[in-house]
């Protein structure tokens, strides 16, 4: 190795004895590493208090939070379009919350508790299902 | 050494060091599945992958750190030097494998492109606990693809040494990349002080090593040599071990001063190949060897036997009552410099 090279290797490993301890620091302080309580806990705990109801049928599954709507459809429907919208008063459908596509789980915000939700085919004009709080 | 590129230059030492490597890694794999499948059986098989294969390569990457110090420090680490780009490709595999089942895992079962996916999914670049950190290990893996597809004589040859190892000196960064990947990523979710133990533990050990090694070198570059009528007084003739040689600093760069069949010769210290210190080699068949690959060059003119063109600078000695003296001023790379007879 020449001089050059030596003396670039050793600022290189002053530089990361500088820089890793940084990294690991920033990274843990905000961590609750040293104690013994259970973080998966903590961490879900605030989501339970958040959790206001859940219903399902043959092919949704609604979790309803404040702020949210955590839908789980069930399988993959035979409709070109799945549109979830909020359910109006009167039943009929309000403003739309999200799309569906494959069978998971699908997360949409919301800004007003609906009254339900309905799935409905915007191409085919088809409502395919309904689910009320 | 050899004159066509091959893919491997297979001897019985590189077939023995493959097999302890690849033994190894199929040894960790296993070990690490069976103690998740005890303490966490409801692990998926594609979790139990990605960890696996990525606390692998991280092992692997520390080790690859620490040989290059070990090996300044202790000769007998030389043979793991010699074939450290083969656990660098290997390292390489188990980081693209933990890459390969994260990206499928996390970001190719949407509608959108997964490499765009890994930039796009999460743009909390202000948050420390919610950081994109898979970000960081897309371009770590990138910069470990750059050097492990690099790592060929070929590159070498046609890059030059100088761009080469400015290449593959690029895995410091993606050292940084990787603890920052590791410590904003899996930390996040696992809070476990005995993992972020074993990661300080790697880092303090590998950088520990390094400066050791690079002060101890600079304490070389460092030495002032006596002069006397402008040629600096080297060392007894008896300090030297015949076939072997005395390294000797002058202006930061170093000479090696090798004793053979009555003769003294003076070379640069620096192979021409990856930089290997010439003066910790021996000579071998009347060739000057580097410990790091084998590279050879002739005492008397600091070049590669025909039909390599490989050569370094030559330097002029003279001995007066058994001390050997050097003239500082270097010869031309590959100049015929008589030697000197004792």
């Amino acid at each position: 190795m020449t001089s050059g090279l030596r003396k670039a290797h050793k600022y290189i490993w002053l530089l990361l004895i500088i820089i890793v301890p940084v990294i690991i620091f920033l990274s843990i302080k905000d961590l609750n590493v040293f104690s013994s309580d259970n973080n998966t806990v903590s961490s879900i705990e605030p989501s339970k208090k958040n959790h206001l109801k859940t219903i399902e049928n043959d092919i949704l599954k609604i979790a309803l939070y404040k702020n949210s709507i955590d839908a789980i459809l069930k399988k993959t429907l035979k409709h070109p379009t799945s549109i979830v919208y909020e359910l109006n008063n009167d039943g009929s459908k309000g403003n739309a919350i999200g799309q569906l596509t494959t069978a998971g789980i699908y997360k949409f915000n919301i800004n007003n508790l609906p009254k339900g939700i309905i799935l409905y085919d915007d191409l085919k004009h088809v409502e395919i299902t309904k689910l009320q709080f | 050494m050899g004159l066509d590129y091959q893919l491997v230059l297979w001897n019985k030492h590189k077939k023995r060091y493959d097999k302890i490597i690849a033994l190894t890694m199929l040894l960790y794999i296993i070990l690490f599945a069976v103690v998740t499948l005890i303490f966490n059986s409801e692990t998926s098989i594609e979790t139990l992958v990605i960890r696996a294969f990525g606390s692998l390569a991280i092992i692997m990457l520390h080790i690859i750190l620490v040989i290059g110090p070990l090996a300044r420090l202790n000769t007998g680490f030389l043979p793991i030097l010699y074939n450290r780009r083969h656990l660098g490709v290997s390292m390489f595999i188990a980081a693209f494998i933990h890459g390969g089942f994260s990206i499928f895992q996390f970001h190719a079962l949407g509608d959108t492109n997964p490499i765009y996916s890994i930039f796009t999914s999460n743009m909390d670049y202000t948050s420390l606990t919610n950081f994109p950190f898979q970000v960081l290990g897309f371009l770590a893996l990138l910069i470990l693809f750059i050097m492990a597809s690099t790592s060929h004589d070929f590159f070498l040859a046609n890059l030059s040494a100088k761009t080469w190892k400015r290449l593959h000196m690029m895995v410091y960064i993606a050292y940084i990349l990787i603890i920052a990947h590791v410590f904003l990523g899996a930390f996040q979710q696992e809070t476990s002080p005995f993992t972020i133990g074993i990661m300080i533990v790697g880092f303090v050990i590998v950088a520990s090593f390094h400066v050791i090694t690079a002060f101890k070198e600079s304490k070389i570059d460092n030495a002032k040599a006596k002069s006397k009528n402008n040629w600096l007084k080297v060392c007894g003739i008896s300090e030297i071990e015949e076939d072997r040689a005395k390294i000797f600093t002058i202006e930061n760069e170093r000479v090696a001063i090798f004793k053979y069949d009555g003769k003294l010769s003076a070379i640069h210290n620096v192979c021409k190949h990856q930089g290997g210190p010439l003066g910790e080699g021996k000579i071998i068949d009347g060739c000057i060897t580097c410990p790091w690959h084998g590279y050879q060059y002739l005492p008397a003119n600091g070049q590669s036997p025909p039909p390599f063109t490989e050569k370094v600078a030559t330097y002029e000695l003279k001995l007066i009552d058994k001390t050997v003296y050097i003239n500082p001023k270097a010869f031309e790379e590959g100049t015929e410099v008589k030697p000197c007879n004792y």
